[in-house]
């Protein structure tokens, strides 16, 4: 992976942290950047494929403006990361395992698949480090 | 001859006119140009910007009433 990669690891279920690595992600895969991105914890939950898209966050104050101003949702913004630019997406498979999912449970054109903890730590050395 | 594409991504929010100018950028020739309408005053910055890293043209910027104007030329 090329050392100006960008890894993201994101634990938070929260509109305004999953927006926030949405945006980080695309625009950085669509700038030829490689991107990486964890999906662990509460924020695997938002990728629950058979989730409403109105229920699938929680936030503050601000995760109701991004709602109600219709601010382009999270994985719209991810997908056209991978559309666009270099992103894989990686769902954590110790948070997996605790859910008792399998990959079928999430989104199959968003995640490239799941990954251990170890392995993304160990590509990340590499590269720019971001945790939401 | 070159073609201009106008993108009307007034409404949109950050990074939705520049990930549509990248959609655009996509499907047409070298050469050819796109006019991206955006009322997001961070596109003022961030196309220009992008184009910088990327190496595509960014001709100018112009503000409209009650919008922005960039207009970008695709380079490679």
């Amino acid at each position: 992976m090329a050392d100006n990669a960008l890894y993201i690891l994101l634990c938070s279920g929260e509109r305004e942290k999953i927006q926030m690595a949405a945006m980080m992600a695309a625009v950085a895969a669509v700038s030829e950047r490689p991107v990486q991105v964890f999906v662990s914890m509460n924020a695997m939950l938002a990728f629950d494929k058979n989730a409403p898209l109105a229920t699938r966050y929680h936030g503050g104050a601000f995760a109701k403006l991004l709602h109600d101003q219709k601010a382009p949702d999270p994985m719209v913004l991810f997908q056209q990361g991978k559309d666009l630019g270099d992103l894989k997406m990686w769902a954590c498979s110790m948070a997996l395992d605790i859910q008792g999912w399998e990959m079928s449970h999430l989104d199959e054109t968003l995640f490239d698949g799941p990954l251990g903890l170890t392995k993304f730590l160990s590509d990340a050395e590499s590269g720019q480090f971001v945790t939401l | 001859m070159s073609e201009k594409t106008i993108v009307d991504a007034r409404g949109a929010f950050c990074p939705g006119p520049l990930m549509e100018l990248i959609a655009t950028l996509k499907n047409i020739a070298i050469g050819d140009e796109v006019d991206v309408w955006s009322t997001d005053k961070g596109s003022v910055t961030d196309i220009p910007e992008w184009c910088k890293k990327v190496k595509h043209e960014c001709v100018g910027v112009v503000e409209q009433q009650g919008y922005w104007s960039v207009l970008v030329r695709k380079a490679k």
